[in-house]
């Protein structure tokens, strides 16, 4: 074997030539000059490379195409043969000679080392090769290093780390001409634990409410994102979602014919004093909920002997129902997320208020809040709107509107609603007749977004 | 998505050759591969690394973490600490995406600055560049005894100081920046909001010391 390899060391000399080097050999004084002489630029040039640090090949990540256009020009070498790399092919890549690519699909993270051959031409004696091990770096999947620990179940306030409902609408109604009219809705709602909270085993902090009222064919939809700073919210946040949805609906049946009535008498005539009949009702009906929303967790408060701060929760809710003329919908929200009426015929869409997300990032607002249950302020948050039809009238909170809004002025534009929407329907069957949708909404929220780790609750009716 | 900006600004002054500079490399060696084990931190830490001597210079642009590498440094020349800042402030001001209505800008950045001299410049100038940007957290550390601790604590509340640059001090030191980067990531995630004090990162470990 004539192969000399050089590696910083000299440490194999199997050749004749090395041979002669070590010993020299007093019989061969002309090869052996011209091995010194040739040694001796050897070892400067060659040297160099080796010991070069910054040779640079660039970083991939685990499962995805890598492909790196390695230059043997820029090593400052001379007299280069052919070069190769060995190693690859322990975690899944190639090099490929004729474009000179280091190229495949890495399939194990870590600090890989691979080594680098270069066949020198003009050495005369043998063939030598140049080495050199250099590290190539694949990361792995951040989606592998997410990990999942179970809430443990003796926990304080224990809440279960993923939540779905299905409620499914088939109401008739006499039509003037005494014929059956069928309105057939899906109410559906998912919330899923963080990956962020997954990760340490705590608990999720969202919850949501839905209920259909039958006897008065009311729709009620609540979702709450208990502050993730606030040791108790996942309690705030399930009292708020349960206490909306039992006032709501004690009120709505206390005062159905009154805030019918004031409905259909704006729908014909849209005047401020029927607008204020109608925020009255909301008044009476959400403001209730809220308030007493607000008591009830104080009231757990009190009984822990904590601040009510602890229970910090943000809340969003809306009672809606269908009419002749169109959908009435009600809303009241304080703090981040959103709420919206989507509809996907006329590319339009009605966000029920403004997002406390204001100018600083992660600056909310929540129920629990002195200011939020003023009066004006309570009132002021109260909204309402008549609508022909809708695709879908969705309440999330910002584990989701964060991810795919990014901005409060992105909440407002239609185009985002519609990718949310096609989004959505690439996972969820949103046709009646499809009883998993709330199954399928809760996998969908399990979407991938770098970065967006939060608790992620969504309430939707179509 | 909203990426974190970390800043390391590293003086490689002629003081620093040997022991420190060998050091400092493998402190930040250690510091990225160990972020790299962070789902928080891989996803959303980017890295720059400006280095200063007779001259400042950006080494590394601000870079994704899973695609950063550290390249070969040597301490050489003088303490040029107000052209480091000039640069930072600089290269903050072009590479961190401020927030707009439509778009949501990075996070404010996180700087951990490294010196164990008086600077030699006129470092009054780039304090001046450098207080003109918004920063989260920036933590300046005095390298031994021989850094400036008053000159430090006029850049940022927050100056920690190492009795001795020795390699298994620096390497405390790196351990404690991945775990404040670390801790920042998780914050910002959970929480929202930048990180802003030094209550809001780990506790330094004994060899790195709070300079009040």
């Amino acid at each position: 074997m004539d192969i000399i390899k050089y590696n910083g060391n000299l440490e194999i000399a199997a050749t004749d030539e090395m041979q002669l080097i070590k010993s020299f050999d007093k019989n061969n004084a002309e090869i052996k000059n011209d091995i010194i002489s040739k040694w001796g630029v050897f070892e400067n040039r060659n040297k160099s490379f080796v010991e070069n640090k910054n040779i640079y090949i660039a970083n991939g990540k685990v499962n995805q195409e890598y492909c790196f256009s390695f230059k043997i020009d820029e090593l400052g070498l001379s007299d280069i043969g052919e070069y190769y790399f060995e190693g690859l092919d322990t975690f899944g890549l190639s090099f490929d000679s004729v474009t000179n690519e280091i190229k495949g699909i890495p399939v194990t993270a870590g600090e890989h080392k691979i080594k680098l051959v270069i066949k020198i031409n003009d050495w005369g004696h043998g063939k030598l090769l140049l080495e050199k091990e250099l590290t190539l770096l694949i990361n792995p999947d951040p989606k592998s290093l997410w990990k999942n620990i179970p809430t443990p179940n003796d926990i304080e306030y224990f809440k279960p780390d993923s939540n779905q409902s299905f409620v499914k609408v088939e109401s008739v109604q006499k039509s003037f001409f005494g014929e059956n009219k069928f309105t057939k809705q899906i109410l559906i709602a998912a919330s899923q634990r963080g990956r962020s909270h997954a990760q340490e085993g705590r608990p999720r902090d969202d919850d949501f409410g839905l209920y259909y009222l039958k006897e008065h064919d009311w729709y009620i939809m609540t979702v709450a994102d208990g502050a993730g700073s606030a040791k108790s919210s996942r309690k705030g946040s399930e009292i708020a979602c349960r206490t909306v949805v039992e006032v709501c609906t004690s009120k709505i049946n206390e005062r159905i014919s009154e805030f019918e009535r004031h409905i259909k008498e704006f729908h014909s005539d849209k005047t401020d004093a029927n607008r204020k009949c109608i925020r009255d009702s909301l008044w009476e009906i959400l403001g209730n909920a809220v308030f007493l929303s607000v008591k009830k967790i104080e009231e757990e408060a009190r009984g822990a002997d904590r601040p009510i701060k602890d229970y910090s929760t943000t809340l969003i809710v809306s009672i809606s129902k269908k009419f002749k003329f169109g959908w009435f919908v009600g809303a009241f929200w304080v703090g981040d997320g959103g709420i919206g009426i989507y509809d996907k015929n006329n590319q339009f869409v009605k966000v029920l208020g403004e997002s406390d997300g204001g100018e600083y990032a992660g600056q909310t607002r929540f129920v629990t809040m002195a200011e939020i249950t003023q009066p004006p302020e309570l009132y002021r948050r109260l909204r309402f709107e008549i609508v022909d039809d809708f695709t879908a009238l969705i309440l999330m909170t910002d584990g989701i509107t964060d991810p795919k809004f990014e901005t409060d002025a992105n909440l407002l534009k239609v185009d985002k609603w519609s990718e949310l929407w096609n989004d959505l329907s690439k996972e969820v069957n949103f046709s009646y007749n499809n009883e998993d949708s709330a199954e399928q909404l809760l996998n969908w929220l399990d979407f991938w977004a770098p970065g967006n780790h939060d608790d992620r609750t969504i309430a939707i009716l179509y | 998505m909203r990426r974190l900006p970390v800043y390391l600004v590293l003086d490689i002054s002629g003081s620093m050759s040997g022991e420190p500079i060998e050091a400092v490399k493998n402190g930040v060696q250690v510091l990225v591969s160990t972020l790299r084990q962070d789902p928080y931190a891989l996803e959303t830490a980017f890295l720059s690394v400006i280095t200063f001597d007779t001259s400042a210079r950006q080494v590394v642009p601000l870079t994704e973490l899973s695609m950063f590498q550290m390249p070969d440094i040597k301490a050489t020349g003088t303490t040029s600490l107000g052209q480091a800042l000039s640069l930072l402030a600089n290269k903050v001001s072009t590479e961190v995406a401020k927030t707009t209505a439509e778009v949501k800008g990075d996070w404010k950045p996180l700087v951990f600055l490294m010196t164990d001299g008086e600077p030699t410049d006129n470092w009054q100038n780039g304090l001046n560049d450098f207080k003109n940007q918004k920063f989260g957290m920036v933590v300046a550390c005095a390298a031994g005894s021989g850094a400036n601790t008053t000159i430090l604590k006029q850049i940022t509340e927050v100056v920690v100081q190492l009795d001795t640059a020795d390699s298994a001090t620096i390497k405390a030191f790196f351990k404690w920046v991945s775990a404040s980067v670390s801790t920042g990531s998780q914050k910002i995630e959970a929480s929202g909001k930048d990180v802003s004090g030094l209550n809001e990162l780990p506790p330094p470990p004994p060899e790195v010391n709070i300079v009040v």
